[in-house]
């Protein structure tokens, strides 16, 4: 027993090991996480997938044997006690017990005290010894012993149970080399048959990625990096898959419409599944377990951000990638991920409330050099800090939070706006116009300071419009004391700003026809503008993509279990609610009464196996009534 | 004496008739399994009445108020910032904000009582508990009725986040200790109890406060189910009653060093009292981590998948089948189980809390 319950601890250690340790994760993070040596020596002790390690299923293994030898010891002894009735106590033993009494009696009525004992749910024996006395032997409580059976029968059937449903066969299938985990992504004609798992496959738990309209008969078993194929013995057909929301934009359901067909018999079932409906067809059950994008289409605009042509088209789909020739310079774009709901917290009022802000989708986006950023990109502009904005985050790496640019949306809700703001700082003839315009407020006689002020204006101009604020940042002579560098910088912000609200004066008194520009003040918006322009120099991409148009293509993640173990577990959990059950709330109690031949008095004596507080009030209680029925 | 059986037989009556009533009236809302589980509390509430009178009041009062708060509402989820008694009262959140500050009090009064050892301050703390624990019930309910007034499809049994299950752990605290301190007719051990009831409450404000937990949001899938009906309460009734029992052995080791000796109950009373609750708690905690795995196999596609919180919940059984083990097997007494009852609260509040905290999983329903 005490084997068994090192065991046990080991258990409890090792699963805390695995709760601390995030388990199956992807090798590199660990590599990143631990250095290479920790991490092959964690990899070893099997530490990335510690309940199916092979020394875990080892520990299982001794405890169900253990435990085996301490019920097959222990169960007749119980069983045989249970029938027992200690007829041939002592009076110096009984005498001797903590509950003991002696008192005498005026007539010894058996038929009285018996019916008291039953009353008292009591089984009894009684003996007429051959020295004349009698003794009565009863006792209640047996099952508490059984309970002692049961729980440990329990945690047998439920360790077996989970074995059955562990991967011990696939283990030894890949230690004799029967079964080879494949690591490369091959087509499914290619797959070795070392690398695929009959139907006959005791038990498994499968992923299946389902296109919409996509049918498969296989699932994807993973094994530690890499993967085997598990033939099924159906089809699963994926008609559709939703994402249903609460009004609220938060997600309310996933729902996949499964056909599944069965090979042999071409019997046909569909059905509805989601996440706590699943299906169960020949002995497999199929849940829905996650969803991705299946490929959606999306048509874009690309917006030059630092130069001021007008937008170009690309068509794109999710887990394709484009290539695009851009300033003489090449990018690769992938395009990972496409999402319709983006629930994010967005301020109503005082508060932040979770809100849906539509479509968005992810791309990664390589230089010639092969250097990549990740980009996440909003269809619709959103509400931040009372503005409308164009989001688009931007990382450099998974582990980092995304950096967002903000562009303002026009008056009409759109980006056009700021792609024409952003034309207009770079036609040198709109640029000098307004230049002049803020240079005549300050110097409304003109003359040779304000010249000098109008070359000044555009040099900063010109900085801004090709580095943003750091490029001007930087031409501040640094030699000059901080304070007066901020008092620089600050009058350039300032000049920028009004050069900025003179643009769009102008081009709006030149075009009235166009209404992007149509603000109460375009205060607000100029401002934005300019640092949205800003930003757009640390974006890492010279490229806005706004999104126009998609299609929506999903995919639906099926899991598939077989799972013969469960019945036996679930039978194990009820053995060991009842024996839970027996052993705490039943309690073991013996009691003899014993008369001697020629004496008058009677003794009484009781015991238990745990003593407990009851027990004691209990045995006062039944002694005294003993003592009033035989009085 | 006549009264009280009247009202016994009208408290029997309307736990058959409720249920039989909602299950006419909104059959449509439920499947089979949630009607079994309304019928099943109301027999279940029946059960637990006739062995303690007290809660039969309980019930009634929580229900009175609660249908009165429902009544006042008006099917209008603004009145409860405009109506003068649904604002103050009878509003979930006022409700519970009103356990909130009757918890404390009555600790308060509990540890008067344990210095002045006057029956009046005994009585009070006991009374303020009832309230406080009326209120909080009171508190959950409306707010299951709120979360409907929000929309049909949002409204769920407020057992489905961190700030929900917390009032449930006090609630449920709350109710065991009553329940002991009746039948042991000694009130000491408030001044424990309410402890951890309190840091508890500690929590709820800290959560409402600095991080407007107490909004209501709609379930994820993973949790639409009729097993969050079951699994949840058993497991919290688990909780409490490790709680309590660990508050217990606090008491425990403090009279085994001779501190307030006096003025607690003696240690025989203490160790077999922490017997109970871990006996009691352990039942609990087994039957709730068993529901839980075949819900598990229902949404999750398999019964075990060594998620961080189911792996949790094997080491909290773990440690308190050890406890049970040594104590019923080998006879063990003494401060040594009472540290490790102590040692069981703070692994049980990692089960509980940390996990949600520090350890991601598919269990991630309540984080900070």
């Amino acid at each position: 027993m005490r084997f068994a319950i090192t065991m046990l601890c080991f258990i409890g250690i090792a699963s805390v090991i695995g709760t601390i340790l995030k388990q199956n994760e992807l090798y590199e993070n660990y590599i990143i996480k631990f250095g290479q040596f920790w991490f092959e020596f964690f990899e070893v002790m099997g530490l990335y997938n510690v309940y199916q390690a092979f020394w875990f299923l080892v520990i299982l293994i001794f405890l169900i044997i253990s435990t085996s030898f301490c019920v097959s010891r222990n169960s007749p002894k119980i069983l045989k006690e249970y029938k027992k009735f200690q007829l041939n106590a002592r009076e110096k033993s009984l005498s001797s017990f903590k509950h003991s009494y002696e008192f005498p009696v005026k007539k010894f009525d058996f038929v009285k005290l018996e019916k008291l004992l039953l009353d008292n749910k009591f089984r009894l024996k009684r003996q007429i010894k051959k020295d004349g006395s009698l003794i009565l032997s009863a006792k209640k409580g047996d099952f508490q012993k059984l309970g002692y059976i049961f729980t440990h029968l329990a945690i047998i059937i439920i360790s077996i149970g989970g074995l059955m449903d562990g991967n011990l066969v696939l283990k030894m299938q890949e230690l004799t080399g029967t079964k080879q985990i494949i690591y490369e992504d091959l087509a499914l004609n290619d797959i070795p048959e070392t690398g695929k798992l009959k139907t006959s496959n005791f038990s498994y738990r499968a992923q299946m990625l389902l296109r919409e309209g996509e049918k498969q008969s296989v699932a994807v078993l993973k094994v530690k990096e890499g993967y085997l194929i598990q033939d099924l013995p159906f089809s699963v057909g994926l008609s559709d898959f939703r994402i249903k929301h609460y009004s609220t934009g938060q997600p309310k359901s996933f729902e996949s419409d499964l056909i599944v067909e069965d090979k042999a018999s071409g019997q046909l079932v569909k059905k509805t599944i989601n996440v706590n409906n699943p299906l169960t067809f020949n002995g497999i059950t199929i849940y829905q377990s996650s969803f991705e994008d299946g490929g959606s289409e999306l048509a874009l605009d690309i917006w030059n951000l630092h130069s001021p042509e007008k937008a170009s088209k690309m068509e794109s789909v999710i887990f394709k990638k484009n290539e695009l020739v851009f300033n003489e310079k090449k990018y690769f774009f992938e395009f990972n991920d496409f999402r319709k709901f983006n629930i994010l917290d967005i301020e109503s009022g005082n508060k932040k409330t979770p809100t849906n802000v539509g479509p968005s989708f992810i791309y990664k986006v390589r230089n010639e050099s092969g250097q990549a950023h990740e980009y996440q990109t909003y269809q619709f502009p959103m509400r931040i800090d009372k503005s409308l904005y164009f989001v688009s985050g931007m990382r450099k790496t998974p582990q980092e939070e995304y950096q967002y640019l903000k562009l303002p949306a026009d008056a009409n809700g759109e980006i056009e706006g700021f792609m024409i703001f952003r034309t207009l700082l770079h036609s040198p003839q709109t640029l000098n116009d307004a230049i002049e315009k803020v240079v005549a407020q300050s110097f409304p006689e003109g003359g040779e300071k304000s010249q000098i002020y109008f070359e000044g204006v555009k040099r900063v101009m010109s900085e801004f419009v090709h580095g943003g604020y750091s490029q001007i940042a930087s031409s501040i002579d640094p030699s000059i004391s901080l304070e007066d560098q901020k008092r620089i910088a600050n009058s350039y912000i300032k000049i920028i700003f009004l050069v900025g609200q003179e643009l769009i004066d102008i081009y709006q008194s030149n075009n009235a026809e166009i209404d992007n520009f149509l603000f109460e003040s375009n205060y607000k918006f100029v401002q934005e503008a300019l640092t949205g322009f800003n930003d757009s120099f640390f974006y890492g991409l010279p490229i806005f993509l706004e999104l126009k148009e998609y299609v929506h293509i999903q995919s639906s993640g099926l899991q598939l279990t077989k799972s013969p173990g469960q019945f036996w577990v679930y039978l194990g959990c009820i053995l060991l609610v009842l024996g839970i059950f027996c052993m705490i709330y039943i309690q073991e109690v013996r009691l003899w009464v014993l008369k001697k031949k020629d004496k008058k008095n009677v003794l009484v004596a009781l015991t238990t196996n745990r003593h407990r507080y009851e027990f004691d009030q209990f045995a006062v209680r039944i002694s005294q009534q003993i003592r009033k029925i035989l009085n | 004496m006549v009264f009280k059986q009247l009202f016994n037989y009208l408290f029997i009556f309307l736990m058959l008739m409720l249920p039989t009533v909602s299950l006419f009236k909104f059959h449509q809302y439920m499947d089979i399994y949630e009607m079994f589980i309304l019928i099943g509390t109301g027999i279940t509430f029946i059960v637990i009445g006739k062995n303690w009178q007290n809660f039969r009041y309980l019930v009634l009062i929580v229900l009175i108020l609660s249908f009165f708060s429902i009544f006042l509402y008006e099917g209008n989820l603004f009145s409860g910032e405009k109506q003068f008694v649904l604002k103050y009262f009878l509003s979930s959140q006022s409700a519970i904000m009103w356990m909130c500050s009757l918890y404390p009090l009555s600790l308060l009064i509990y540890w008067l009582y344990l210095f002045k050892r006057h029956s009046f301050f005994g009585n009070f703390a006991s009374q303020l508990t009832w309230i406080a624990t009326a209120m909080g019930f009171i508190g959950l309910l409306v707010r299951w009725f709120e979360s409907y007034l929000i929309s049909i499809d949002v409204g769920h049994i407020p057992i489905s986040n961190l700030y929900e299950v917390f009032v449930l752990f006090c609630l449920v605290t709350a109710l065991l200790h009553l329940y002991y301190e009746e039948k042991m007719n000694r009130k000491e051990l408030g001044a424990f109890v309410l402890i951890v009831i309190s840091v508890a409450v500690g929590f709820i404000l800290w959560y409402t406060f600095s991080k407007g937990a107490d909004a209501i949001q709609p379930l994820v899938p993973a949790l639409q189910s009729y097993w969050m009906k079951i699994h949840v309460p058993a497991n919290f009734v688990g909780y409490g009653a490790f709680a309590i029992a660990a508050m217990i052995s606090v008491a425990y080791l403090l009279v085994n060093k001779g501190i307030l000796k006096s003025r607690l109950p003696s240690l025989i009373i203490l160790d077999d009292l922490t017997y109970k609750a871990i006996a009691i708690g352990f039942i609990f905690f087994t039957i709730a981590t068993i529901l839980g795995a075949v819900w598990a196999a229902e949404a999750w596609g398999g019964y075990w998948s060594w998620d961080p919180k189911e792996t949790w919940a094997l080491i909290v059984w773990l440690n308190y089948a050890g406890w049970l083990h040594l104590r019923l097997v080998k006879g063990l007494r003494g401060p040594m189980l009472a540290w490790w009852s102590v040692t069981g609260l703070l692994i049980t509040t990692f089960a509980f809390l940390g996990v949600n905290l520090f350890l991601s999983g598919l269990h991630s329903y309540g984080e900070l």
